[in-house]
């Protein structure tokens, strides 16, 4: 019984993993964006391709951008919004 | 901090406003900004733009951009004109300086990353070719 339930584990684990991987790849090809060092909160033509059809923040879990790229992306996009160069929600 | 700091002023206009109105809002912007000890660095008119939400039930609006080099005493009296003028829908004031060193900094290493890269990739084929004449005698 142990010994079945360490396989299983094991097999979970190594399934997890693979899904992790899968996942990982699938995401960074789903966009292949340049990335420029500054991210400017004017440029809106960068800025759109993070905005899916509602208007909202493009997780990165979906665009694979690191954290940092994230959190620059975030501010420029909120930044561009209050100058209405971004709406807040599309509908 | 002895430092110059960078701000970027942007103002969206009435849509209505012509081309003198923005150039005289310009000038008195201008103005107060020499008068606290900052600088223009320049004056960018973007012209008529839509807006992607309504403001004060406009749907367009005249955008321009300021960068301006200085302490950070101006934007006080900067905001508080641009907050009285009746022309001016909207504003935002941001530090650039700190954000435009980071970006140099990432730029150096994503540089220096790029020739490592390509100094193992030259080894390599080098390497090959090394590998492969004994092959061949």
């Amino acid at each position: 019984m142990d010994n079945e339930k360490k396989i299983n584990m094991q097999e979970n684990v190594e399934n997890e993993i693979n899904q992790a991987n899968i996942q990982r790849t699938t995401a960074r090809n789903r966009l292949q964006i340049e990335i420029p060092e500054y991210i400017d909160w004017k440029d809106v033509k960068f800025l759109e391709q993070f905005i899916p059809e509602r208007g909202k923040i493009m997780p990165r879990r979906i665009s694979g951008v690191s954290a940092r790229e994230q959190r620059l992306i975030a501010r420029a996009i909120k930044r561009a919004r209050i100058m209405a160069l971004l709406p807040f929600v599309k509908d | 901090m002895s430092n110059k700091r960078v701000y970027e002023v942007m103002y969206i206009a009435l849509p209505e406003a012509d081309d003198e109105e923005i150039s005289k809002i310009n000038e008195t912007l201008k103005k107060a900004i020499e008068a606290q000890g900052g600088s223009v660095v320049k004056i960018e008119d973007w012209g008529k733009r839509k807006l992607a939400y309504e403001i004060k039930h406009k749907h367009e609006g005249r955008y321009v951009l300021i960068e301006l080099e200085g302490s950070g005493k101006e934007i006080a009296e900067l905001e508080r004109r641009m907050r009285v003028n009746d022309k001016i829908m909207r504003f935002i004031t941001v530090r650039v300086d700190e954000d435009r060193k980071a970006a140099e900094k990432i730029r150096a290493k994503r540089q220096k990353r790029r020739a490592r890269i390509g100094a193992v990739k030259v080894a390599e084929v080098a390497q090959a070719t090394t590998e492969e004449q004994p092959q061949e005698e």
